[in-house]
C-alpha cells in the first residue's frame, strides 16, 4: 500500500500520467466523435466513399509491400552476400532515399512522367507521336513513388538480418550438396522472414498513413480523405469517421510489426560470429549488379536529386531566394526544435519510469505515447484541433497547438531511441554511484546522463527531422506566418510552379542527410 | 528540471537556449503590432499578395497573410472566436462569406465608400462582407480537340460522350459547391443529381485540387474540357499565348440558366483591433485605382461600375449571369453538400 502511495507522490509519476493522458485523450475524442455520430452519416458514407477508400488504401499498401519486399531483399542480399566493386559504396547510397521525402519525390515524378512530360518525350520518339505512357497521378504511380521511397526500410532490417546471421546454416546445406539458388529460397530467406516481415509492416504503416505523396498524386486514401473532409467541410463528422477507419487500419499493421520484430528474437542464434563469405562476380555479374542498382538508387535519389539541383538554379527559383524563404528556414528550424526538444523532454519521464519502475501503471504509460504511431498527420491535427477548442480553446491557433500534434506524433520515434538507452544502463552503475556517496543529481550528471547521451542525441535528432518534414499537421495548425520549407514545397507543388517548389525540397533534403547518417549508424528503425 | 541545472556550463547554455526558442516560438505571433493587419485569405497567395504589397507600400500598413482553403479559414475563425489574430477574411466565395457573416464573425460596415463602390447584389445587406471581383465558373476547352458549338451548357458535360475527356475540382472546393447550388436552385435535385452522376463518371480520376492544374490539362490535351473559374484560363493565356484553350461562355442559349457568377470578397472580422486600418485596406480595395488592380491582377470582372475589365475577357455586356442571388448561396450550402456526398464526388 505505502508503495502505491509513494509512486502516486512522486511527481515524476504525475507527469508521465499527465503525457500518457494528453496523448491519448485526442484519440479518444476523435473516437467518441465518430462513433456519436449520425448512423445516417456512417450510411451514407459506407454507400459512397469508404468502400473505395479503403480498397485504394489497402491495396496501394499491398502493392507497394510486394515491391519493397523484392528491392530490399534483393538488394540487401547482394551488398551483403556478393562481392563487388564499389560495394561499400552501394551499401551506403542504398539508404539515401529516406532522406526524400514522399512529396519530393511525387512532385519530381509528376514532372517526369507527367503528361507531356520528358519521359512521354523519349517514348514517343520509339512509339510514334501519339503514343502515351501511364499516368503518375494513378495508382501506378502512387505506388511507384511510395516504393522508391519506402524500401530501404525493407533494405536495412534484412541487410542486418543478413549480417547477423549465423553463416553456418547456409555452409552446412551447401556441404549438403545443395545448390546455391536453393539454399537462397530454403535457408537464407526463411531465416530472415521475421526481419522482413517487420520492414513490409513498417512499409505499409508509413503507406497508410502518408500525405504528401497521395495529395500530389490525387490519389484517394483514407488518409488524404480525412484531410479533404477537414478542408472543405464544416462539421468534422464524416473526418472523425474516416480517422477511426484509419487508426483501425494502423493499428493492425502496427500489431503485426511488432509481432513480427518479437518473434525475430527466437532467431537469433548465438554461434560464434564471422563475416559471411562474399560470392565474388566476374565482370559481367558485376555490370549486371551496378546496373541493377544504379537504377534503383537513380530512380530514388540520384535522378530526383538532380532536378531538384537543375530547378533550384533556375533563374525564377533563384529569385524566391530572398529575406521571406529565409523566414520559412527559420520557421522550420524553430518548429521543429521545439518539438524535439519537447518530445524528449516528454519522453524521458516516460522511458526512464518504464525502464526503473516497470510496473503495470508505467509500462502503460508507455505504450499510450506509441499511440502516436496510429494517429497519422491529419488525425493527429483533427485530434488535437478538437481537444484544444473543448479544453483550451486559448491556445487555438498558437504554435503550442502544432507543437502539441508534433509531439504526440513523433514522440513514438523518439521513444524508438530513449527506451532501449535507458534500458540497457544496468541500474546498478546508478546504485554503486550512490553507494560510493554521490547524490542523487551527481549520480545523474555523472553517471546516467553520459551513458543515454546517445539516445537523447538520435531521439532529438529523429523528430527534429520528422517535424521539419512534417506536411498535413502543419497545414491544418499552423498560425499565422508560420509556413514551413514543407508548406512551401507542398504549395508550390500542388500548382505544378516545380522550379519554385525546388529550392525548399532541396534544403529538406540536404539537411535530412548528415541526419540520416548519424540514424543509420544508430537507430535507423524510425527515419 | 533537475537535470538542466545538473549539465556542464556549455551544454546548459545550449540547452536554455533551445528551451528559450520553444518559448519564443509560442508566444512572439502572439503579439501583432499595431499597424499591422493579419489577414486570412482563401485565394491563393500568388493572386493576393501584389495587392496586398501595393496597400503596404500607400499606407506603411504591414499584412500579415495566412493562406489556406477557404472552408478550413472559417472554420479556424469560429473555433478562434474573440482570441483571433485575424482582422480580415478574404475569399473566393460569396456563399462562405455569407456563412462566416450568418454566423456572426464579420461586422457590419457603415462605409460611404462602399456603398458607392459597389453595387448591392455583390455585398452583404449590412455590408458585413463586400465583393470585390467577379468570376465565372466556364467550360474551358481545348481549341485543337472541341469545337466552340459541342457544348452549350455546363450541363452537357455530364454526357457520356465526354468520358475520359473532362476534368473538375474536387468537391472540397468552395466554387465548385456555389456553382452546384445554383444549378440545383435552377433545375432541383434530381437533375443536379443526375448531372453530378454524370461528372463523375467522365471525369473519373481527373478531380484536381487546384483550378490552375485543370486548365494545365486542358492546354495540354490531356483532357478535352475543363470546368473552371475563367480567370485562370486568361491567367495561362497571358503566360503562353500560344496555347490552345479557350474560354467558352456556358448556358447561355435561349431560356438557359446564364453563367453561374460568384465573387471574391472581403469582411472586416468582428472582434478585430484594428478596425480602422481594417477600414482602409476595405476602402483601398474597393476604389477605382484598387479595384482595377485587384481585378486585372487575376483577370476577373471588377464590381466597381466605372472600372473597365481587362480587353481579353469576353466583354461582360455581351453574356447573362445566372439569377441566383449571392447571399443564397449560403443557406444552398447544406442541401448542396448533402447532395454532392449522396453521388460521392472525390
Amino acid at each position: 500500500m505505502s508503495t502505491i502511495r509513494q509512486q502516486l507522490a512522486s511527481p515524476l509519476q504525475l507527469l508521465a500520467l499527465a503525457t500518457a493522458g494528453i496523448i491519448l485523450l485526442p484519440l479518444g475524442y476523435v473516437t467518441a466523435r465518430a462513433l456519436s455520430a449520425d448512423r445516417a452519416v456512417w450510411s451514407r458514407l459506407w454507400a459512397t466513399r469508404i468502400p473505395e477508400l479503403l480498397f485504394n488504401t489497402v491495396s496501394l499498401a499491398a502493392s507497394v509491400a510486394v515491391i519493397t519486399l523484392v528491392l530490399g531483399v534483393s538488394t540487401a542480399w547482394l551488398v551483403t552476400r556478393v562481392e563487388f566493386p564499389g560495394r561499400r559504396l552501394w551499401e551506403g547510397a542504398l539508404v539515401l532515399p529516406l532522406a526524400m521525402p514522399t512529396y519530393v519525390l511525387a512532385y519530381v515524378y509528376s514532372y517526369l512522367l507527367g503528361f507531356a512530360g520528358p519521359v512521354e518525350h523519349l517514348w514517343q520518339l520509339v512509339a510514334g507521336p501519339q503514343a502515351r505512357i501511364f499516368s503518375p497521378h494513378s495508382y501506378g504511380g502512387a505506388t511507384l513513388v511510395m516504393a522508391l521511397d519506402t524500401f530501404p526500410f525493407v533494405y536495412l532490417l534484412s541487410r542486418s538480418a543478413l549480417l547477423s546471421m549465423n553463416v553456418s546454416f547456409e555452409e552446412v546445406a551447401r556441404a549438403s550438396g545443395v545448390s546455391r539458388l536453393s539454399t537462397l529460397w530454403r535457408v537464407t530467406l526463411p531465416l530472415m522472414r521475421p526481419s522482413i516481415a517487420a520492414g513490409v509492416a513498417l512499409v505499409i504503416l508509413y503507406v497508410v498513413s502518408d500525405f504528401g505523396a497521395v495529395s500530389l498524386l490525387r490519389y484517394q486514401t483514407l488518409t488524404y480523405a480525412v484531410f479533404q473532409q477537414m478542408t472543405g467541410r464544416s462539421d468534422n463528422t464524416a473526418a472523425s469517421i474516416l480517422s477511426l477507419l484509419l487508426v483501425g487500419l494502423a493499428l493492425i499493421f502496427l500489431i503485426t510489426e511488432r509481432w513480427f520484430r518479437q518473434r525475430s528474437r527466437f532467431y537469433q542464434t548465438t554461434g560464434r560470429y564471422r563475416t559471411p563469405q562474399r560470392h565474388r562476380y566476374g565482370w559481367l555479374g558485376t555490370l549486371a549488379v551496378t546496373g541493377y542498382l544504379g537504377l534503383i538508387v537513380g530512380a530514388a535519389f540520384a535522378l530526383p536529386a538532380s532536378l531538384l539541383i537543375q530547378w533550384s538554379l533556375s533563374p525564377e527559383a533563384q529569385a524566391t531566394l530572398d529575406s521571406r524563404f529565409f523566414g520559412f528556414v527559420w520557421n522550420s528550424g524553430v518548429l521543429a526544435t521545439s518539438a524535439a526538444t519537447g518530445g524528449v523532454l516528454i519522453g524521458l519521464p516516460l522511458a526512464y519510469l518504464a525502464s526503473r519502475r516497470p510496473t503495470m501503471l508505467n509500462l502503460s504509460c508507455l505504450q499510450a505515447a506509441y499511440a502516436g504511431y496510429v494517429l497519422p498527420g491529419p488525425v493527429a491535427a483533427l485530434a488535437v484541433l478538437v481537444l484544444f477548442t473543448r479544453l483550451a480553446p486559448i491556445f487555438y491557433g498558437s504554435v503550442l497547438i502544432l507543437i502539441v500534434a508534433y509531439v504526440i506524433h513523433f514522440l513514438p520515434a523518439g521513444l524508438q531511441s530513449l527506451e532501449p538507452a535507458l534500458q540497457h544502463i544496468s541500474p546498478n552503475l546508478e546504485e554503486v554511484a550512490r553507494t560510493l556517496g554521490l547524490g542523487m543529481r551527481d549520480t545523474w550528471r555523472r553517471v546516467t546522463l553520459p551513458l543515454v547521451r546517445n539516445g537523447f542525441v538520435v531521439a532529438w535528432v529523429l523528430i527534429f527531422l520528422q517535424t521539419m518534414k512534417e506536411l498535413p499537421a502543419t497545414l491544418l495548425l499552423r498560425p499565422v506566418g508560420f509556413d514551413t520549407l514543407a508548406i512551401r514545397v507542398w504549395m508550390e507543388a500542388s500548382e505544378e510552379y516545380f522550379q519554385l517548389a525546388a529550392p525548399s525540397a532541396l534544403l529538406i533534403v540536404l539537411l535530412s542527410l548528415p541526419a540520416l547518417a548519424l540514424l543509420v549508424s544508430k537507430d535507423w528503425r524510425a527515419a | 528540471m533537475p537535470f538542466v541545472c545538473s549539465l556542464p556550463p556549455l551544454r546548459q547554455t545550449i540547452l536554455s537556449g533551445l528551451l528559450l526558442l520553444f518559448a519564443a516560438g509560442i508566444f512572439v505571433p502572439c503579439a501583432p503590432a499595431a499597424d499591422k493587419l493579419t489577414i486570412y485569405s482563401g485565394r491563393s497567395e500568388r493572386l493576393i499578395k501584389p495587392v496586398l504589397d501595393a496597400f503596404t507600400a500607400n499606407t506603411g500598413i504591414q499584412i500579415e497573410l495566412l493562406s489556406s482553403g477557404t472552408t478550413e479559414l472559417v472554420n479556424r475563425l469560429k473555433a478562434e472566436g474573440d482570441r483571433t489574430s485575424a482582422d480580415l477574411l478574404i475569399t473566393n466565395d460569396a456563399g462562405s462569406l455569407e456563412l462566416a457573416r450568418t454566423a456572426g464573425l464579420l461586422r457590419p460596415l457603415n462605409m460611404r465608400e462602399i456603398e458607392r463602390a459597389i453595387p448591392s447584389q455583390f455585398r452583404a445587406p449590412d455590408n458585413a462582407w463586400v465583393g470585390l471581383s467577379g468570376r465565372f465558373w466556364i467550360v474551358a476547352y481545348n481549341s485543337t480537340m472541341v469545337k466552340a458549338d459541342q457544348v452549350k451548357s455546363l450541363l452537357d458535360l455530364a454526357d457520356p460522350k465526354w468520358k475520359d475527356k473532362i476534368a473538375i475540382p474536387n468537391s472540397g472546393s468552395e466554387y465548385l459547391q456555389a456553382g452546384v447550388s445554383v444549378i440545383l436552385t435552377t433545375y432541383g435535385e434530381e437533375k443536379t443529381k443526375q448531372f453530378l452522376q454524370g461528372l463523375k463518371t467522365n471525369a473519373d480520376t481527373q478531380v484536381y485540387q487546384k483550378s490552375s492544374q485543370i486548365v494545365e490539362a486542358v492546354a495540354k490535351g490531356q483532357v478535352a474540357l475543363g470546368i473552371v473559374n475563367h480567370y485562370y484560363v486568361y491567367r495561362h493565356l497571358a503566360a503562353q499565348p500560344e496555347a490552345p484553350i479557350a474560354v467558352l461562355m456556358p448556358d447561355q442559349q435561349e431560356g438557359g440558366m446564364g453563367a453561374i457568377m460568384n465573387v471574391a470578397g472581403v469582411g472586416i472580422v468582428k472582434s478585430t483591433k484594428h478596425l480602422d486600418s481594417a477600414k482602409l485596406l476595405v476602402e483601398f480595395l474597393v476604389a477605382k485605382a484598387g479595384q482595377k488592380l485587384f481585378a486585372d491582377l487575376d483577370k476577373e470582372y471588377p464590381l466597381h461600375p466605372d472600372v473597365k475589365a481587362d480587353p481579353a475577357l469576353v466583354e461582360r455586356k455581351s453574356f447573362r449571369a445566372a439569377l441566383v442571388p449571392l447571399t443564397k448561396l449560403a443557406e444552398l450550402r447544406e442541401p448542396t453538400l448533402a447532395l454532392i456526398e449522396q453521388v460521392g464526388l472525390r
